[in-house]
């Protein structure tokens, strides 16, 4: 027969999500629809930035033109702060909102 | 309009620009429009929010943001400004016909400065929506030609220096 049960040292309760303080939650960069703003030259600033490819780049881009936003990155608040530095430095509406 | 007319990328990566001299005179004009509304020295504050959107919700993170970047931001577009201005005093004019060649950093400072001036001039004529754009130019006003001018151009520069990408990568 095993031992007694009961002692399970090891279980010890993890404290329940109290270690992720509010900080540590990423930061999403948004990009905003504008009426005079070409849909070609989003794509091709999300290309250029991001890296990202032709269809991923449209399919953000249509999601602006459509819903009116999109996210386009998300990161730690000192990167996508950097991101949103980077788009404003080529006249995208860009902001960026915790969670 | 000769088959030449536009922007052509060429073998070594430079872009090769032929323009009426009429379209280079009405380019040649915008630097000087956009440079005061870029520095603040003309009120022009409706056209300056839309070409300095803020980042942040908050108040007080907005005002961070905005002394840490805003002059850089102020700065990085007047110097493309000023390689635009440059570039349209080099080049060549033959009859009625222009032609410059741009380095990729030069188109670049051209796609800058081009859309800034599309911001702007969408900004002056209240442009809020995309259904305006349906009704087409108004021929009455020059700022509304110039807008979609400029819309043709702005196209042209972004096909050739889509062309510059690196191949695509994956997403981040």
């Amino acid at each position: 027969m095993p031992a007694a049960p009961g002692i399970a040292p090891e279980r010890v309760d993890q404290p329940a999500g109290d270690e992720a303080p509010e900080r540590d939650l990423p930061w999403s960069v948004i990009v905003w629809n504008d009426p005079v703003t070409l849909m070609s030259y989003v794509v091709y600033v999300l290309r250029k930035l991001f890296a990202y490819d032709e269809s991923t780049a449209t399919r953000l881009m249509l999601q602006v033109h459509h819903e009116g936003k999109a996210v386009v990155a998300s990161g730690p608040r000192e990167k996508a702060e950097m991101d949103v530095h980077r788009l404003h430095a080529h006249g995208l509406q860009a902001t960026m909102a915790q969670g | 309009m000769s088959r030449l007319h536009g922007l052509r990328r060429l073998p070594d990566g430079r872009l090769r620009v032929r323009l009426t001299t009429r379209e280079r005179d009405l380019l040649r004009a915008l630097p000087d429009q956009l440079r005061p509304i870029l520095t603040g020295e003309e009120p022009a504050e409706q056209v300056r929010q839309r070409l300095f959107p803020p980042a942040y919700d908050d108040p007080v993170d907005e005002l961070e943001y905005r002394e840490m970047v805003g002059p850089g931001l102020v700065a990085g577009r007047v110097d493309a400004l000023d390689v635009f201005a440059r570039t349209l005093d080099a080049g060549e004019a033959r009859l009625q016909t222009w032609t410059v060649e741009l380095s990729a950093e030069q188109a670049a400072a051209w796609l800058s400065a081009v859309n800034d001036a599309r911001l702007a001039l969408g900004s002056l004529l209240g442009i809020t929506s995309e259904q305006q754009w349906e009704r087409g130019p108004d021929r009455s006003q020059p700022s509304s030609v110039a807008l979609w001018y400029l819309g043709w151009l702005e196209e042209e520069l972004v096909t050739a220096l889509t062309g510059g990408l690196p191949d695509a990568t994956d997403p981040e």
